[in-house]
Parts: structure tokens; sequence; C-alpha cells
């Protein structure tokens, strides 16, 4: 069994169905999971084909992107908690205006 | 060796994401996503890099869900999807079980199971003087944001009477 394959297997796999979590689910707090899941599965084909190809500055690169993700993470929880706030739900379907 | 254990642990990622896409509690789903990216942390030691492991297990697992488990329970009276915090046992039972039977595999091989691809001293090494010379400013700039978004969650003043 080669591992790139299961590797390409496992994110693969991962990346889609966080893209579908994005697409399928309505709550804003699902659509966040599923952008995190998203950026996970592509760390870990970062990771491997760092390693495969003796890359360091891929290694970097995904130290890089969890801590972006990490502050996505926290700027979008805020702005569901506003959302909250301002009474108008968690749904996507109900944020249909960009007003302030 | 190394190829099963990941299989084992993609396995286990791709159906508790599986279960975050299909499941309706929130809460469910944050769970799942939290045995999925310590399931990405256990390949991230297999492909032969245990800093960025511990650092998506610090940053993600530790920070951000805990931080969105907190914004569930926070919101939990506001509407009867947020207020199921009940998690299904067999489901609970099963994470524990991989997470039983990883560590198991970890303690059995010493300090790096033997499965993992030891990690090359000198591409860590490269990697650490990455992160502080070619990309120091991403790296300073991407500290920054952090903070900048810590300081997102603050609440707003309350308005005076």
């Amino acid at each position: 069994m080669n591992l790139t394959a299961v590797v390409w297997a496992t994110t693969g796999s991962l990346f889609a169905i966080g893209l579908a979590v994005v697409t399928f689910r309505r709550q804003l707090l699902a659509m966040l999971l599923g952008l995190e899941l998203m950026l996970a599965a592509v760390n870990v084909a970062l990771v491997h084909h760092a390693g495969l190809f003796d890359d360091a500055e891929a290694l970097a690169v995904v130290a890089l992107v969890i801590a972006v993700a990490a502050a996505e993470a926290v700027v979008g929880l805020a702005l569901i908690l506003r959302v909250r706030r301002s009474g108008r739900g968690a749904d996507a379907s109900v944020l249909t205006e960009l007003r302030g | 060796m190394t190829a099963e254990a990941a299989l084992v642990a993609g396995a286990i990622a791709v159906f508790f994401a599986g279960v975050m896409l299909l499941h309706r509690s929130l809460y469910v789903s944050a769970v799942s996503l939290l045995v999925v990216l310590l399931q990405t942390a256990v390949l991230f030691l297999l492909c032969g890099s245990p800093l960025l492991g511990l650092l998506q297990v610090m940053i993600y697992a530790g920070a951000v869900m805990v931080l969105v488990v907190v914004t569930i329970m926070a919101a939990g009276h506001e509407g009867e999807r947020f207020a199921d915090l009940s998690f299904p046992r067999p489901l609970a039972w099963l994470g524990l079980a991989a997470a039983a039977v990883e560590t198991a595999l970890i303690l059995s091989h010493g300090a790096l199971p033997a499965a993992a691809a030891p990690p090359d001293p000198e591409l860590q090494a490269r990697f650490a003087a990455a992160l502080f010379q070619p990309y120091a400013l991403a790296t300073e700039a991407v500290t920054l944001l952090m903070f900048l978004a810590a300081l997102a969650i603050a609440p707003e003043p309350e308005p005076k009477a």
C-alpha cells in the first residue's frame, strides 16, 4: 500500500466533504466548520508532499495556514455572534443585505 | 506500516467528516470536526512532521474548537438546533476507541511510533529557518492578524442610558 495514495484519498475525501458542508448546510457556524475541514485537508497534503520533495518552505506555509485559519475562525465566530445578537438568527438565508 | 497507520487515521477522519456533514446538531458537527482535526494531526506525525502535528492539536483542536463549542453553548437558548448538546453514544465510543488504539500504538513503540516516518532533522531545521528568514514578514503579519482577531470578540461597549 502506498502512503501517497492513502494521503490523496483521505485529503480528497475530506476536502470534498468540507465543500459539501459549506454548500449544503445552512447554518453559518456549520459553514465555518466546513471551511476549517477544507483547510485541514489541504494542510495534510502539503505536509506529505513537503516530506516527499524535501521542501522546508511547504512546511512553513502549513504553519502559516494553521495560524491564519485560527484567526479566520475567531473573526468568523465573532461575526456569527454579532449577527445572532442583532436578532437575525443563524441561517445564511436570512442575511440577504449588506446593511451596517 | 506507515501507509496502514495512515489508512486507519484517514478512514476515521473521513467517517467523522461524514457525520459532520449529515448530522443535524451543530454540537455533534463541532465535536466530529474535533475528531477529524486530531486525526489530521496523527497524519502529520505519520508524514514525519511532529512539530506541525503539535501545532495542529494546540491551535485547531485546543483553541478554535473550544471557541466553537463555547459559541454553540452560548447560543443554546436560541433555537432548537443549538439547544441539543447530546452526543450519540456509539459515536462517542468509536471516537474513544480510535484514540485508545492510536495511543496504544504510539506508546508501544516508544516516543515515536515505528509507523511514523522519522522526521528529517535537516528538513525540520530548514523549516524553522524558513519561518524566520524568507517568511519572516508573513510570520509577523500572521501574529498581528491573530492579535486583531482576538480583538474581534471583544464585546461592544454598552450604550450609555
